[in-house]
C-alpha cells in the first residue's frame, strides 16, 4: 500500500516538473499560439509552416495544440494556451458557437484572439480568412463560365456542423439563383456529407445518380476530398470528364484531376498566403496594434448572429486547366504531380 | 454397507504383483503462498478404486488436477507403472491414459455431444476436415451403452439434463482406452437410479483392470465402491486404509480431526496424539 | 438394419406445417427470418421511391433495379468481408474495436507503396505492382492482428482495451504515414478490386463468366447436398426426405442463377460503351450495345471470403476450437486445446480481413485517405450482432453476419436514395440495431 502511494506521488511530482519545464518563459519575444481544430486534413500543415516561419522570423515563439475534431478538447486547449502565457492565440474553430466562452475567457485574461479561416462571432477577435462565401461564388461562377449553365445540378455539401459548408452554399446559390429562378438549373440532389469524407461522398453520389438515372449535368462539390469521391462515382457510370465537378483546397490529387479533365476547378486558397498574413497580424497585435489598425481590415457581419467583427478577407484563386501554371509556379505542387497521366500536348501547363 | 472392523492391530497388507498403476510421491503445490497440497503421496493399483476424502479445500481436487495435467506440481514425482513421468498439460495426461471427469463436467455448452466427446482429438477425413458423421456414429455407440434412452445428439449440450450431461462427460472419459480414470464427485448431481448406474459402470471398469480415483464427500458411496481410501486435511494426507479395515466414524474422525485410526496407515497430516496409540 | 434417426427430438404431439417443414429441411429459421426482413426492406424502399420519383424498378421505384442492387452489393462488400472475422472474435468472447483504424492504416500503406515507391521504381502501371502491394498489405494486416492477439492471449490484457488502444494508435499512425494528404491515384490494375472501371476495363467479370460461375456454384450446391446425403448413408442415419433435398437444391440454384441474372442485367453506361468502341475500334449497332457487368470483383472477393470462413468455422478443427473456447474456455483448456494460440490466430486473421477490406475500399475510391474506414468497426460489429452473433460468446454464423451487413447497407442506401438527412439515417440505423438484437433474444428464449 505504501509502495503504491509513493509511486503515485513520484509520478505526480514528475508530471508537475515536466509541465513546468515546458511553460514558455515570459521573457524575450512574444508567444504566438495556434489552436487547430484537427490536423487530419492535408492543408493545415502548410498553414502551420507558413505561420511558424513568420512568427519565428520576428523573434517570437510558436506553440500549438490539436483539438482532434472535438469542441470540448478545443476549449481545454485554449484554456491551456492562456495559462501557458500566450499573447495572441489564432484559432481554427471546430464549433464556432461552442468556442465562444473560451474566446471570452481569453478576452478577460487580456489575450488577443484571431479567428483563422473559421468565423467565431466574438467582437474582439480579428477574423482572417479566405472569403468563404467568395469561394462559393467563385465555384459557381467558374461552373457557369467554363462548365454548364443549365441542366440538372447536384450539390455535395460538407459536414452539416461546419459553418463553412453553409457559407459556401450561400455563395454558390447567390450566383446560381438567376438561372435557378429562370428554370434553367434544376437542383436534383442536395446532401450534407458526414465529416467531409470522400467515401461518404462517393456513396451519396452513387445514390444520386441512381435516383435520377444518371441524368446529372453538373456537380458542385464543396471540397477536393469529396470531389475525389464524386469523380469515382461518375467514372463508374462513364460520366467522368463530361460532367463538370467543382472543388476547393488545391489538393494535389484534385489538381491532377483538373489537368486530366475530370474536375473543372479547384478553388485554391494558398494557405501559405493566409498563414503568412495571419502570422504578420499576430506579430503586430502582440506588439500592441489594435484590430482596427491592421492593414486591409474591414467590417464583417455576415455570420449567423450578425455580430460585427474586424476582418481581413483574402482573395482565393480558382484553378482551372487554363491557369494550372499558377500552382506550379507558386511552388505549391510540382509539374509532375499535376501532369501525371495527362496525354501529351492536351494541357498547356504540362507541355 | 460395510461391516465394522474390530480392533485390527495393523492395517492388512494386500499381496500385489507389479508396481502400482499410479504413484504420486511427495507432491507439493502452492498458490500464492498457500500450500494447497503439502508433500502428499497416494497410489493406485490396476483394477482398484481409491477414494479420496476430505473437507472442502483439503486439497483433493488440486492433487487430482496435477494428475490430469491442469496444474503443474512444484515438487514431487509421479510414476506410472514404476516409470517416472512428466505431465505438463492435459494432452500429456491423456497420452498417458489418464482421463478425468471433472466436477463441473468441463463440457463446451454450445456444441453437441459428439463434438464434446471428441473435443481436442477430433476424427478427421482424409482431406483433413472434421468427420462429423463418423464422430456422431461413435458417439451413438458409446452413449448407447451408457444411456440407451439418449436421443438428443444434434442439440447443444446446454439443452440436456444434468444426468445426460454427466453421461456425455463419462462417455468422453471412457472412450479413449483410459488406464486411469479420475472421477471428481460423479454422483453429486444425480438421483438414486443414475447413481446406481454409475456404480455399475465403475464395477465394470474395475473388472477391465482400470484404476479409478474417486473423489467424493459421500461416505456411503466411498464405502460401497472403493477398495481403499485416502483422507486429506489442509493439503496433507492424514492416512490411507482399506475400506474393510475402517468404519464410518473412524473415517469421519480422520476427515474432521485428522485422527488416524489403527486400521489406517498414517500420513504426514495425521494427528500425533497419545490417545491414538496402536 | 433399421436407420438411425438423428433428426428427431422427442416428437411433439401437434406440430404446425411450418415447423414440420423446417425440421424436414433442417433450415435455420433465424436465417429465414432475416431473409424475410431483407425482402420487406427492399420492397419497402422500392415502393417508397416509386412515390417520390418513379423509375423502372420491379415495383415502380428505383431500388429494385439491377443497377441499384449491383451497386448495393459492391457497397456492402467491405463490411461483409470484415464481419466474417468479427463473428469468430465475438464467438470467442472477445471484441475488436480497431478494425476501422487498421483498415485506414493498411490502405494508406498500400497507397504509399503504389504511388511513391513501386510506381517510380517499376514504372506506373507495371503489372506486378498490384499483386506486390496486395500481398504486402495483407501481410501487414495479419501482423497488426498478430500483435493485438499476442497482447491479448499471452499478456492477458483484455481485448476491449487492446483493440481500443489499437483504434487510437493505428488511426494516428495512418496520419503519420501521409500527413493528411490524399494518396492518389491507385495502380490501374489494383483499381479493379474496387469494382469500378479502369480505363475501359471493368472491375467485373462480364456476362459469360458470370453465367459460368453461377452454374458452377449451382453445381457445387447440388454436390454438397448429395455429399451430405452420402455421408449420412455411411452410418445409416435417417436421411432428409427426398423432396426436401430436391427443394433445397432447387431453391439454392434458383437463388444463385437469379442473382446472376440480375447482375448480368446491369449494362455498361453509354459513355463507357462509346469510349470502349472508340478505343477498340468496334462498331456499335444502331440499337445500342448491351454489355453486362456481371459479378463485380469486390463481390466475388466477399463471396469467396464468406465461403472460406464458413468452411473454416464448420469443417476445421480451428473453427471447432473457436466455438468450444467461446462456449467454455476452461473446458477447452482441459481438453488440451491451445487457447492462446487460437486467440492469436483469430486476431491475426481479423487483421488480414481488414487489409482485404482496405484494398476494396481504397480501390473503389481510387485513393487512400487516412480517414478511410473511420467508424467501420461499429458497422462490422452491428452486422455480426444483427446476424445472430451473441455478445456473450459461443454463438454466431458467418452467413448470418453477411446477411446482417446486407440488411444494414440496404437500409443506408435506401434511405440515401429517398434523400433522408444524415442525422435521420444515423438514428434509424441505431434503432434497427437495438430492435434486431431484441428480436434475437426473444427468438432464443422461445426456441429454448
Amino acid at each position: 500500500m505504501l509502495r503504491k502511494i509513493l509511486t503515485l506521488a513520484a509520478g505526480a511530482a514528475a508530471l508537475t516538473a515536466a509541465s513546468l519545464a515546458t511553460t514558455p518563459a515570459m521573457a524575450a519575444g512574444k508567444n504566438i499560439c495556434v489552436s487547430w481544430k484537427t490536423f487530419q486534413e492535408e492543408r493545415w500543415k502548410t498553414d502551420e509552416a507558413a505561420i511558424k516561419a513568420v512568427v519565428e522570423a520576428a523573434g517570437n515563439k510558436y506553440f500549438s495544440a490539436d483539438a482532434q475534431g472535438s469542441a470540448a478538447k478545443q476549449q481545454a486547449d485554449i484554456e491551456g494556451l492562456i495559462t501557458q502565457g500566450c499573447n495572441v492565440i489564432l484559432v481554427v474553430a471546430f464549433d464556432s458557437d461552442a468556442i465562444l466562452p473560451a474566446f471570452q475567457a481569453a478576452a478577460d485574461a487580456g489575450v488577443k484572439m484571431i479567428s483563422y479561416d473559421v468565423l467565431v462571432e466574438h467582437p474582439d477577435a480579428l477574423y482572417v480568412t479566405f472569403d468563404n462565401v467568395g469561394v462559393g461564388r467563385l465555384m459557381a461562377k467558374t461552373m457557369l463560365e467554363k462548365g454548364k449553365q443549365e441542366g440538372n445540378f447536384a450539390f455535395i455539401k460538407g459536414d452539416k456542423g461546419d459553418p463553412n459548408a453553409t457559407f459556401l452554399f450561400q455563395g454558390i446559390m447567390e450566383v446560381l439563383k438567376p438561372n435557378i429562378d429562370a428554370g434553367k438549373i434544376k437542383n436534383v440532389c442536395e446532401t450534407f456529407t458526414d465529416g467531409w469524407k470522400p467515401d461518404a461522398a462517393q456513396k451519396n453520389m452513387e445514390q444520386c445518380l441512381t435516383s435520377v438515372n444518371n441524368k446529372v449535368d453538373a456537380v458542385i462539390s464543396e471540397n477536393d476530398g469529396m470531389a475525389g469521391g464524386v469523380v469515382a462515382a461518375l467514372e463508374a457510370q462513364g460520366l467522368a470528364g463530361t460532367v463538370p465537378v467543382t472543388g476547393q483546397d488545391g489538393d494535389k490529387a484534385a489538381l491532377n484531376r483538373v489537368a486530366l479533365g475530370t474536375q473543372l476547378v479547384s478553388v485554391w486558397k494558398d494557405s501559405r498566403v493566409l498563414g503568412k498574413a495571419a502570422a504578420e497580424f499576430a506579430n503586430m497585435i502582440a506588439d500592441g496594434k489594435a484590430n482596427t489598425d491592421i492593414p486591409n481590415v474591414g467590417k464583417f457581419n455576415s455570420g449567423a448572429k450578425g455580430v460585427e467583427v474586424n476582418a481581413v478577407l483574402i482573395a482565393p484563386n480558382p484553378i482551372t486547366k487554363a491557369n494550372l501554371n499558377d500552382v506550379i509556379d507558386g511552388g505549391w505542387v510540382t509539374k509532375d504531380e499535376v501532369c501525371a497521366g495527362v496525354a501529351a500536348g492536351s494541357v498547356d501547363a504540362c507541355k | 454397507m460395510s461391516t465394522h472392523a474390530h480392533a485390527h492391530k495393523h492395517p492388512t497388507e494386500v499381496p500385489r504383483s507389479g508396481p502400482p498403476l499410479i504413484e504420486m510421491k511427495d507432491i507439493s503445490i502452492a498458490f500464492g503462498g498457500i500450500k494447497a497440497v503439502d508433500h502428499a503421496s497416494v497410489d493406485l493399483y490396476p483394477g482398484e478404486v481409491v477414494g479420496l476424502l476430505g473437507h472442502n479445500g483439503a486439497g483433493k481436487s488440486t492433487l487430482i488436477k496435477i494428475l490430469s495435467g491442469a496444474y503443474q506440481r512444484d515438487h514431487g514425482d509421479i510414476f506410472i507403472n514404476g516409470e517416472k513421468v512428466d505431465i505438463a498439460n492435459p494432452r500429456d495426461a491423456k497420452a498417458l491414459g489418464i482421463e478425468t471427469i471433472y466436477q463441473t463436467l468441463a463440457l463446451a455448452d454450445n456444441v453437441d455431444a459428439a463434438a464434446n466427446l471428441y473435443l481436442g482429438r477430433e476424427l478427421r477425413t482424409s482431406w483433413g476436415t472434421l468427420d462429423d458423421v463418423a464422430m456422431e456414429a461413435e458417439c451413438r455407440k458409446v452413449m448407447g451403452r451408457l444411456n440407451p434412452n439418449f436421443r438428443r445428439f444434434k442439440e447443444p449440450v446446454k439443452a440436456l439434463s444434468g444426468g445426460q450431461r454427466q453421461s456425455v462427460a463419462i462417455a468422453r472419459a471412457i472412450h479413449f482406452n483410459a488406464r486411469i480414470l479420475i472421477m471428481d464427485e460423479p454422483t453429486a448431481a444425480l438421483g438414486p437410479q443414475e447413481t446406481a448406474q454409475v456404480g455399475e459402470l465403475i464395477k465394470q471398469l474395475k473388472a477391465e483392470g482400470i484404476g479409478i480415483f474417486l473423489i467424493s464427500h459421500d461416505l456411503h458411496d466411498v464405502f460401497d465402491l472403493a477398495d481403499r481410501l485416502t483422507v486429506m486435511k489442509n493439503g496433507r494426507v492424514v492416512g490411507t486404509a482399506r475400506t474393510s479395515d475402517v468404519d464410518h466414524d473412524e473415517v469421519l474422525g480422520m476427515i474432521i480431526a485428522g485422527k488416524c485410526p489403527p486400521g489406517a496407515i498414517p500420513g504426514p497430516g495425521a494427528l500425533q496424539s497419545p490417545a491414538a496409540a496402536a | 438394419m433399421a436407420a438411425i434417426d438423428n433428426t428427431q427430438s422427442p416428437a411433439l404431439e401437434r406440430e404446425g406445417a411450418v415447423t414440420r417443414f423446417l425440421r424436414a429441411t433442417e433450415i435455420d429459421s433465424r436465417m429465414l427470418g432475416m431473409l424475410g426482413a431483407l425482402l420487406v426492406i427492399w420492397v419497402g424502399f422500392d415502393l417508397a421511391s416509386a412515390f417520390i420519383r418513379g423509375g423502372d424498378g420491379l415495383l415502380g421505384g428505383t431500388f429494385l433495379t439491377p443497377r441499384n442492387l449491383w451497386i448495393l452489393l459492391v457497397q456492402t462488400s467491405s463490411i461483409a468481408v470484415m464481419t466474417t472475422g468479427m463473428v469468430l472474435i465475438i464467438v470467442m468472447r472477445h471484441i475488436d474495436l480497431s478494425v476501422g483504424s487498421v483498415l485506414g492504416f493498411t490502405a494508406v500503406c498500400i497507397g504509399t507503396m503504389q504511388v511513391y515507391w513501386l510506381g517510380p521504381a517499376l514504372g506506373v502501371g507495371h503489372p506486378a505492382i498490384w499483386i506486390i502491394t496486395l500481398v504486402l498489405g495483407l501481410a501487414l494486416g495479419a501482423a497488426i492482428g498478430a500483435l493485438h492477439g499476442t497482447l491479448i492471449a499471452y499478456f492477458g490484457i483484455p481485448s476491449f482495451i487492446v483493440t481500443l488502444g489499437g483504434l487510437i494508435v493505428w488511426r494516428g499512425a495512418a496520419w503519420s504515414v501521409i500527413r493528411g494528404e490524399t494518396v492518389a491515384p491507385m495502380d490501374k490494375n489494383f483499381k479493379l478490386i474496387g469494382g469500378g472501371i479502369s480505363g475501359i476495363t471493368p472491375g467485373s467479370i462480364g456476362a459469360t463468366a458470370s453465367w459460368v460461375l453461377g452454374f458452377i456454384i449451382c453445381a457445387a450446391i447440388v454436390a454438397l447436398i448429395w455429399n451430405g446425403r452420402q455421408q449420412r448413408k455411411r452410418f445409416n442415419f435417417v436421411l432428409k426426405p427426398v423432396w426436401a433435398e430436391v427443394l433445397l437444391a432447387a431453391a439454392g440454384c434458383a437463388a444463385v442463377l437469379g442473382i446472376t441474372f440480375v447482375l448480368n442485367s446491369y449494362y455498361w453506361p453509354k459513355g463507357v460503351v462509346d469510349r470502349w468502341a472508340q478505343q477498340t475500334g468496334a462498331t456499335i449497332p444502331p440499337e445500342g450495345l448491351n454489355i453486362s457487368f456481371g459479378y463485380s470483383i469486390p463481390v466475388l472477393i466477399a463471396l469467396f471470403v464468406g465461403i472460406a470462413m464458413t468452411f473454416v468455422a464448420n469443417r476445421t478443427r480451428f473453427g471447432r476450437y473457436i466455438y468450444a473456447i467461446g462456449g467454455n474456455p476452461e473446458a477447452a483448456e482441459l481438453a488440451g486445446i491451445n487457447t492462446k494460440k487460437i486467440t492469436l490466430m483469430v486476431f491475426s486473421l481479423m487483421g488480414m480481413l481488414a487489409a482485404i477490406s482496405a484494398s476494396i475500399s481504397s480501390a473503389r475510391l481510387d485513393s487512400a485517405t487516412n480517414a478511410l474506414g473511420q467508424f467501420d468497426e461499429l458497422y462490422v460489429i452491428a452486422a455480426a450482432v444483427i446476424g445472430g452473433t451473441s455478445l456473450a460468446g459461443g454463438l454466431g454464423t458467418i452467413y448470418g453476419a453477411m446477411l446482417g451487413a446486407l440488411v444494414m447497407q440496404s437500409l443506408q442506401s435506401g434511405m440515401t436514395l429517398l434523400n433522408f438527412e444524415s442525422a435521420t439515417k444515423d438514428m434509424v440505423v441505431g434503432c434497427v440495431l437495438v430492435f434486431a438484437v431484441f428480436v434475437d433474444q426473444v427468438y432464443r428464449r422461445r426456441v429454448k
